[in-house]
């Protein structure tokens, strides 16, 4: 086991090794983007590590300030820009839920498609980059095989296949082409026993679970100060989940779908009976398991998907109406939270009657999950850092906006 | 007095010493087949290039010496560079594959297999970086130090029957201790970096390699204690006839510590899941962060040459060195073509091209032994230092530690061993081998003898 | 032609004992911590070499396996205690000169004593001395478990006491090395009434 320092302070050698300040990042394999990450080790101890964020901020939410809700979309994207569906998702929502504008029916399963591919895709990258970080480069690259026809399928729908700016207030930007969801069927068809190679490859892997099991243990209590969201906050047993648990007007998108939230209830999760167990050195809380629910809800995604394949051909009306660009907004204020694939995804924005919003804000679940990190990383190895890091599965383009 | 010099020692020589050696028991030299007395090769033992050049080519005997020794000298370093080149070709195909991709596909036509000639040349372009911070004498030594090391383990090894740089009665032991020595280059490059990341690695690897050399020391002792000696040549020839004869089929024990051997021998050359020194994951690349162009790639060098290393190794010791698993060319074609053109099975040239099959078959085993731990890389995550110990203290060792008590026991009662493989004996030529270390005298000796045989030995030495 | 006199075996002999020499003067010339550990493997190294020159190719990868090796530790134990930059450089001053000379020149001199006081070095070398291998790894053995084949006593006793040493050295290292829970500050003036 890891030599856990419970409180570094009350241990004490007769051989005097001197303590050192490493700078992990900006620039580094796994710091996932520009984060900095200042570590103090003794050895390879590490006994402190401090967050340094801001290396990536492009003035997001003041820009918003200044364009109108519409043109905003494109720099949603650039938040999470591996889940940018997701992101266009929750802004769009949230200038809707400002002009309280009813979405058709045909919209709304239409976005329950995209956006739960696109949680697909984001969850590819997160368990791919997370192999990486452990120094397995394969299932890095059989993630990303997957995740380009999920980006096949967006490129067909909307042309682009990072930053879509393909979901907007009102709707969509188009309909889902001719044949789309043939395709997107196929997909999910040759996708599923994929999903047992990266069990066998990671979730099941001897040396995975020695690296992970027991590593950063984050308790619910603690999950829930920090404010911690999404996988990491279901990773630590807690039951929370916006797209059961939120605002209507974001739940109501999913009335009528069949899911289970990913949590392990009961020392079980939903399904696991179709999944690998769980170790027996895994505790709950600890990288494992955020890994694990990471896993299960690419499938619980995939029958998302199906489902609102099943919907959205059998609902009548469009895509709804985008609304126009220099729409003008009522005097108000909206905030709405959306279940990003990284957690909870909060836009916030302020009118004053123009067409341009006041203000915009947004609350980004990454920058609250990596806010534990200095607490998980006490006393830890500096081999578990990336681990640790990489559990939490952050994107720094959404911290730093 | 000076010492004497190991090399142009005639075989008749030793012989002749091994006959008149009394003094630690009697030599069981029973019986050399005519194989054995016509070995020739390469080795310098074997004198042929040295005769040719003396005898026909009418050069004095320092020059005809010299040249052999470069010649071997040459021959050993392109195999460890050209290994390399090859080594990261194929590496990069492997991973292609096994990562669902191509890998190279175009410098030098239809397999990419000039690409890393490419590299290199890209190398030799670069900047020789030798950062501020960097203690700038030991940054440039140590890659050198590294390389040196990989390449003089391949002095000590053979590559047929005595086709070998130089036949050393310990070279088992010799190999060992020269691969454990790359490291000292990987801890110099660290401290020398002045680059805290660095250091960490080349922390991290003198904590794994001093480690590690135990239970590599206590593997290799099992196959030593099979064949009686650390010959490698003797180790390779004990096991000539069909695969039942290797050494890995011998025993449970043999079998065994087989797999712990290659286990350490992973960690022992630095490749995934124990690639720890440059885990760059964690460490940027570790003890070779701040080095760039042509030094980094001395490195890498050394890397695949120790890789080629153990698995030679490995494939001498457990799996019949330049033996095949079926003795078609020493027993079936070169008797046949002995029968056929009339000359003896012993001619240089039939020799010769048994050996060159042998060789052949040496490299395949080996580059077999380096497919599988590149196989392992693009595999396995990477272990965490405290796990890599923890694997070695607490597997490793006393796993070896065992199967070398179980060796002890299986070599006092052999009818107890369970694997029948062995008893077979199938195809092997020859009914003793010259074993020339490690014999107990049969009977106990006499203080008297032992003064006699003293006396004999100083008087020769004088006289 | 010079090719003709040169003898490969005292050629060989005295680039050794020359590298050798001149690594050792640098080990105590240099005053800089990690690369008097360099110099000195390679003065280590280049006794291996001298080893294996006498056909004793036991000792002479032993003199690898062991020394070299043993120097990788004293190296790495070099870096870590001496992190900080002062202890890096060591200077040295005039008085520990003037100690070093002397002992050094004594243990010089008893070297040379006992050099010169082996008989056969007295005589003029033999013409030519044939080349042999000398299998000494099994009689190395032997004797150190106590069997020799002169009749002496064998090394038995040394060994187990050199072996109990190094043992106590072992412990007395993980000793030092170990890390202690001490009861903190805080906790301590917690327990106080």
């Amino acid at each position: 086991m890891a030599t856990r320092l419970e409180d570094p302070r009350v241990v004490e050698f007769d051989v005097r090794t001197d303590e050192m300040l490493v700078n992990m990042g900006p620039q580094h394999p796994s710091t996932h983007g520009v984060l900095r990450l200042v570590l103090r080790t003794d050895g390879e101890v590490v006994s402190e590590v401090q967050p340094h964020i801001g290396y990536l901020h492009r003035c997001a939410e003041k820009i918003g300030e200044n364009l109108t809700p519409r043109q905003w979309i494109p720099y949603t994207d650039r938040m999470d820009y591996l889940a940018g569906m997701n992101m266009n998702l929750g802004w769009s929502l949230t200038v809707e839920k400002l002009l309280r504008y009813e979405l058709p029916e045909k919209a709304r399963h239409l976005r329950v498609i995209i956006c739960e591919l696109g949680r697909i895709a984001s969850h590819l990258v997160g368990m791919g980059a997370y192999g990486l970080d452990l120094g397995t480069f394969s299932p890095f690259l059989y993630a990303f095989r997957e995740r380009e026809k999920i980006l096949d399928l967006f490129e067909e729908a909307c042309g682009a296949r990072l930053t879509y700016s393909y979901i907007c207030p009102g709707g969509a930007t188009a309909d889902l082409p001719k044949g789309w969801l043939q395709k997107c069927e196929k997909f999910l068809d040759e996708f599923a026993p994929v999903i047992d190679e990266y069990h066998a490859l990671l979730t099941t892997n001897a040396i995975f679970i020695k690296r992970t099991a027991g590593i950063g243990i984050l308790p619910a209590e603690m999950a829930i100060d920090y404010g911690c969201s999404g996988p990491v906050l279901r990773g630590s047993g807690v039951d929370f989940d916006l797209r059961r648990d939120g605002e209507p007007r974001y739940t109501s998108m999913y009335d009528g779908y069949a899911f289970e939230v990913v949590v392990q209830k009961d020392g079980h999760y939903p399904r696991d009976h179709k999944y690998p167990p769980v170790p027996k050195e895994a505790v709950l809380g600890d990288c494992w398991h955020r890994f694990y629910v990471r896993m299960l809800e690419v499938v619980q995604s995939m029958d998302l998907v199906r489902q609102g394949i099943e919907f959205y051909s059998r609902s009548k009306g469009d895509w709804g109406t985008p609304i126009k660009l220099n729409q003008k907004l009522p005097k108000g204020e909206a905030y709405l939270e959306t279940e990003a694939p990284r957690g909870q995804m909060g836009f916030y924005i302020v009118s004053d009657g123009s067409s341009i919003p006041w203000r915009v804000r947004a609350r980004s679940s990454s920058f609250c999950n990596l806010s534990v990190v200095s607490e998980l990383c006490r006393g830890c190895l500096i081999a578990d850092v990336p681990a640790i890091v990489g559990s939490l599965d952050i994107v720094m383009g959404e911290i730093d906006r | 007095m000076l010492p004497g010099v190991q090399v142009g020692q005639p075989v008749a020589h030793r012989l002749a010493y091994l006959w008149r050696a009394p003094a630690w028991g009697r030599p069981l030299l029973v019986e050399r087949s005519s194989w054995d007395r016509c070995r020739r090769g390469l080795s310098i033992e074997g004198n042929d290039v040295v005769e040719f050049f003396e005898a026909t080519l009418n050069w004095p005997s320092w020059l005809a010496w010299t040249a052999v020794a470069l010649i071997q000298c040459f021959l050993l370093i392109n195999l460890v560079a050209g290994g390399a080149l090859f080594f990261i070709w194929l590496e990069r195909k492997v991973a292609g594959r096994i990562q669902d991709r191509l890998g190279p596909t175009r410098v030098g036509g239809k397999f990419g297999w000039l690409q890393t000639l490419a590299d290199g040349i890209k190398l030799l372009a670069k900047e020789d970086i030798v950062p501020k911070e960097a203690d700038p004498f030991l940054f440039r030594m140590a890659p050198y130090v590294s390389f040196t090391a990989s390449f003089c383990g391949w002095l000590a090894l053979p590559f047929a029957d005595n086709w070998v740089g130089q036949r050393l009665n310990v070279a088992v032991f010799f190999i060992v201790a020269i691969v454990g020595l790359e490291v000292f280059g990987v801890i110099l490059a660290g401290y020398a970096s002045g680059s805290k990341w660095s250091l960490f690695g080349a922390m991290r690897e003198a904590a794994q390699v001093v480690s590690y050399e135990v239970p590599l020391g206590l593997c290799i002792v099992v196959p030593v204690m099979i064949a009686g000696s650390m010959d490698l040549v003797t180790i390779g020839n004990k096991q000539a006839g069909y695969f039942t004869n290797w050494f890995i089929f011998h025993d449970p024990a043999a079998f065994v510590v087989f797999w712990v051997y290659f286990t350490c021998a992973v960690a022992s050359v630095n490749r995934a899941p124990f690639d720890l020194a440059e885990a760059e994951s964690e460490l940027v690349a570790g003890f070779h962060t701040e080095y760039s162009g042509l030094r980094w790639s001395f490195f890498f060098m050394a890397e695949y040459g120790s890789m080629l290393l153990v698995s030679a190794l490995a494939a001498i010791l457990f799996f019949g060195g330049w033996h095949g698993p079926f003795p078609i060319i020493s027993q079936g074609l070169v008797p046949a073509l002995a029968a056929m053109t009339g000359a003896s099975v012993d001619s240089p040239v039939l020799v010769y091209l048994a050996n060159l099959a042998g060789c052949a078959n040496l490299i395949f085993k080996a580059v077999i032994g380096v497919t599988v731990m590149m196989w392992v890389r693009w595999t396995l995550p990477r272990l965490r230092i405290d796990q890599v110990l923890t694997t070695c203290l607490k597997y490793c060792v006393p796993l070896a530690a065992l199967c070398f008590l179980a060796e002890v026991w299986f070599q006092l009662y052999p009818h107890t061993n369970p694997m029948p493989l062995n008893r077979l004996q199938w195809g092997a030529p020859r009914a003793s081998i010259e074993v020339r270390e490690g014999w107990l005298p049969l009977s106990p000796v006499s203080p008297d003898d032992v003064q006699e045989a003293q006396l004999t030995h100083s008087q020769e030495h004088r006289g | 032609m010079i090719g003709a006199v040169i003898d490969w075996s005292a050629f060989l002999f005295y680039l050794f004992a020359a590298v050798a020499c001149g690594f050792a003067l640098a080990v105590v010339l240099s005053n800089h911590i990690v690369h008097m550990a360099f110099y000195l493997t390679l003065a280590l190294g280049a006794t291996a070499g001298l080893f294996l020159l006498t056909g004793s190719q036991f000792v002479g990868a032993m003199q690898f396996m062991i020394y070299v090796g043993g120097t990788l530790v004293l190296l790495v134990f070099g870096v870590m205690l001496t992190a900080q930059h002062r202890f890096v450089s060591i200077r040295t001053r005039a008085g520990e000169w003037i100690t070093a000379a002397v002992l050094g020149g004594a243990l010089l001199m008893l070297l040379g004593y006992v050099a010169w006081a082996v008989p056969d070095w007295h005589a003029a070398p033999p013409a030519h001395v044939p080349p042999e291998q000398v299998e000494s790894t099994s009689r190395l053995g032997l004797a150190l478990t106590g069997v020799r084949m002169d009749g002496g006593s064998g090394y038995a006793l040394p060994f187990v006491i050199v072996s109990v040493h190094l043992l106590v050295v072992l412990i007395g290292a993980g000793y030092l090395a170990r890390a202690r829970v001490r009861v903190s500050d805080a906790a301590a003036r917690k327990e106080m009434p």
